[in-house]
């Protein structure tokens, strides 16, 4: 209608076709990208050995043809979990397997990624020539994927409370000034080292809430195995495992996160590194966050969202007083913890926080 | 700086692992050259796989149109012009040939018609067949092809008129009336196959106790009634004690069965098919350090011998003893030399083999047994030819489709064929296989009706229990 004749042959013509052809060409960009970014290639025998064995492929490096990754390679990674599983501090031979439940969560993304608005009615709403798109990598794809099945699946609820650091800092000050400087047993204590202690502390106080959702049962782990999560240069984060933390030393847990952090920033760390846990700890004080709502990591059934510690005026004994305070958020899945529990949980990992010494016993 | 002599690579032999391991150093840009003391093309194209197939046509063919009455056609006065038939063969193999030599001018490849010997790591001396000793050339690397030839056994000796190996079979002056074929690899089963065609007494030996002792028992088992039914005379667990010339122009060969029992057969020829042994003489291997075991060069993964800048591919490094696999080392041999991302060695249970016999016969992978043995639980699918649209239509209804899986992850261990065509079927599950698919992406595949393949699709799902038409 009003369009000249051959205008209208021409391809560029209906915004349809435009929006057709961009489609495409963001899919190629997607498949084709540069060292096998965008969508996971695997053979199918090794997606399904895999699959059988709690492997990561994302962890992967393909030896395949254009970076596949093939059976060789899961073969590779098996032999070399295997090689490592004796060294981690296993569980009690009567504790539940960890291995088991895992079988359920790396699930592929077609069975839980919910469909969104299709690419092509969002590309519809923006000009062409005025946005660029980066392909998805493998890491993108398993966050976008987990964490859906995260807010489909768990129940979630928020617990916020504020703890005074005061006596925290002073200790860290100490300790970290009686330190020694180099060899095996030096180590500089930061914030976090305490909250992860803290945590796993009160989940031993607290062991109703160390526990996972499983269809049979709950999962009750013995053990305060904890996850912290590391932001990545360029995007992603990782969530290493600080395993039977309640047993450990400040220093330990400090040289230890140390080691995952910088492994888990070169994309370095084992399977057996960031797999397990029932809770994990999300920190962004450091970008000067005051309080925030995290999204539980599948299958564990809590997080923690830290903020930043701040001087602030308080009420004590019908005072006002200056007091280093911080605001922590824990979300829990409640199909686990009902609110009480976590309440409780929540004041255990205060009190330990509020006065470290409690840690020591 | 490059002169006549100089060369990124140099090749000694040019049959199939050779010229295409030449032809891929050309497209990488290396300046490469070929060393062949007799034909281009080697075995394979002049000797072997290739003429072979020209004169298992005509056999096949000759069986088809006696047959033709079945198919409700009339064809009178049927006969063998053997002379034709020895020629038709010939002229393949030579078409084939002038056709190697085009590639290696279109790849720039300097051919030399010489004996190559390794004078010192990285140089080459050459002799022409007619002693004239040419430039040495060098090249810091050099890939040794040499091939394969008969093995002999002590008292069996080819003689070349009476005593054959697969070369005189190949082209003799007139047909014999008998035969005795000693060995039932691919080599002596095609042989056996062709001349029973065309109407020949045929003996077969063997040492083992079956028939294609590396195939599938099972297969081997089919392989056995339908050569039996053909009329071949078959003897297994049997070795031959002693080959003797007799007048008017024949042999007596005194067989041993496994037992002790000696049988005396009659034959006009004998064509020895005991396997082969790797060409490693004379090329100066032993002065050099080159380790060589029983007649074969010692390579690792790349096909690099014990002496750095010198490699060995395809039958001269050790079975199994196929041109598709030459090929496979000398383009692998190659890219890794080249520095080329992504090479991978050969993985020995992804090359297939075939023996171009009737009913023709197609492996890839484990057999039954073989991965019984290495502890795998497994399914194993099997779908009959008499069951097939397809081959009934053809008249083709001998044949099976046996398919191996491992039960645990579902990988395609192996893929067993006896019948029409299989040797032509048996890239599907190669494909399959090196892309490492399991049961899941066979069952999904969609096969075309009516055709043969359907029986590979049947086959798997039979492993599981869910064949369609059975």
């Amino acid at each position: 209608m009003g369009v000249p004749h051959d205008h209208e042959d021409s391809q560029d013509s209906s915004p349809e076709q435009v929006m057709d052809r961009i489609a495409e060409q963001i899919l190629a960009n997607a498949h084709d990208g540069p060292n096998g970014l965008g969508r996971l290639f695997a053979s199918p025998l090794a997606r399904r050995v895999a699959r059988e064995h709690n492997i990561d492929l994302t962890a992967l490096t393909g030896s395949g043809p254009h970076g596949r990754i093939v059976l060789a390679d899961v073969e590779k990674a098996l032999a070399q979990t295997r090689q490592s599983e004796p060294e981690a501090a296993a569980p009690p031979p009567e504790a539940p397997v960890m291995g088991e439940l895992m079988h359920a969560t790396p699930a592929p993304p077609e069975r839980t990624i919910a469909q969104g608005l299709p690419d092509k009615q969002i590309l519809a709403l923006y000009e062409p020539g005025r946005y660029e798109v980066v392909p998805h990598d493998t890491m993108r794809r398993f966050i976008a994927e987990r964490l859906t099945l995260a807010k489909q699946t768990i129940p979630h609820f928020y617990l916020n409370i504020e703890c005074q650091l005061d006596a925290l800092l002073e200790a860290r000050e100490r300790l970290n000034g009686m330190a020694p400087q180099e060899g095996p047993r030096a180590f500089k204590l930061s914030v976090n080292d305490f909250i992860i202690k803290a945590m796993a502390m009160a989940l031993q106080t607290v062991p109703a809430a160390n526990a996972i959702w499983t269809e049979e049962g709950i999962l009750r782990n013995r053990p305060s195995d904890i996850a912290v999560a590391v932001a990545l240069e360029g995007g992603g984060l990782h969530t290493p495992v600080i395993r039977d933390a309640e047993l450990k030393s400040l220093s330990e847990i400090s040289n230890e996160m140390r080691d995952l952090a910088s492994r888990a920033r070169s994309k370095r760390l084992a399977p057996h590194e960031y797999q397990g846990g029932t809770t994990s700890i999300s920190n962004l004080g450091m970008y000067g966050i005051d309080s925030f709502d995290a999204v539980i990591n599948p299958p564990h059934s809590s997080i923690l969202a830290v903020g930043r510690a701040e001087k602030k005026p308080i009420v004590k004994d019908d005072a006002v007083k200056i007091a280093t305070m911080m605001g922590a958020t824990l979300s829990c899945d409640h199909r686990v913890i009902d609110g009480a529990l976590g309440a409780e949980l929540l004041a255990a990992f205060r009190a330990y926080l509020e006065d470290p010494v409690t840690m020591l016993v | 700086m490059t002169s006549g002599t100089e060369f990124d690579l140099v090749v000694i032999g040019g049959g199939p692992g050779g010229y295409v391991a030449a032809i891929r150093a050309g497209q990488l840009g290396m300046r490469t050259a070929v060393v062949e003391r007799e034909h281009l093309g080697g075995i394979c194209l002049n000797w072997g796989c290739i003429p072979t197939k020209a004169l298992l046509r005509a056999s096949e063919l000759y069986r088809q149109v006696k047959e033709a009455e079945a198919f409700g056609l009339r064809v009178d006065g049927i006969g063998i012009d053997f002379e034709r038939l020895i020629q038709r063969s010939r002229n393949v193999a030579d078409k084939l040939s002038r056709g190697v030599a085009f590639l290696m001018k279109k790849n720039k490849i300097v051919v030399f018609d010489a004996q190559g010997k390794l004078e010192s790591p990285g140089r080459v001396a050459l002799t022409t067949n007619d002693g004239v000793i040419l430039p040495s050339i060098s090249a810091k690397h050099i890939i040794v092809a040499t091939g394969a030839r008969a093995r002999s056994l002590p008292g069996l000796e080819p003689d070349g008129t009476r005593i054959w190996t697969y070369k005189e079979a190949m082209v003799p002056a007139h047909l014999p009336k008998s035969i005795l074929v000693i060995g039932s690899g691919p080599i002596g089963i095609e042989f056996a196959s062709f001349y029973r065609a065309l109407g020949v007494d045929v003996t077969v030996v063997e040492v083992q106790a079956r028939i294609l002792p590396v195939e599938d028992e099972e297969i081997s088992k089919l392989a056995h009634i339908a050569f039996a039914k053909q009329g071949i005379a078959i003897h297994t667990g049997t070795t031959v004690a002693r080959l003797s010339r007799v007048d008017p122009g024949g042999v007596l060969a005194w067989l041993r069965r496994s037992d002790g029992e000696i049988t005396e057969v009659a034959v006009e020829r004998v064509i020895l098919a005991v396997g082969i042994t790797g060409n490693v003489e004379g090329l100066g291997l032993e002065a050099l350090g080159v380790n060589v075991d029983r007649g074969h060069i010692v390579i690792d993964e790349w096909c690099r011998t014990t002496v750095p800048g010198i490699y060995a591919i395809g039958d001269v490094a050790g079975p199994p003893w196929l041109a598709h696999k030459a090929m496979h080392e000398g383009v692998l041999c190659v890219e890794k030399i080249a520095g080329v991302d992504g090479v991978h060695p050969l993985k020995s249970t992804n090359v297939p083999g075939c023996t171009y016999c009737t009913p023709q016969i197609a492996s890839l992978g484990l057999t039954e047994a073989e991965a019984r043995d290495r502890g795998y639980a497994l399914k194993i699918g099997r779908y009959p030819y008499s069951a097939n649209g397809k081959a009934i239509a053809l008249g083709e209804t001998d044949g099976l489709i046996k398919t191996v899986f491992d039960a645990e992850t579902g990988a395609l261990l192996g893929a067993h064929m006896i019948g029409a065509e299989v040797t032509e079927l048996i890239q599907g599950f190669a494909i399959g296989k090196t892309l490492e698919t399991t049961e899941a992406e066979l069952m999904a595949t969609i096969f075309p009706h009516p055709t043969l393949s359907e029986m590979m699709h049947e086959s798997v799902l039979d492993a599981y229990g869910r064949a369609l038409h059975s």
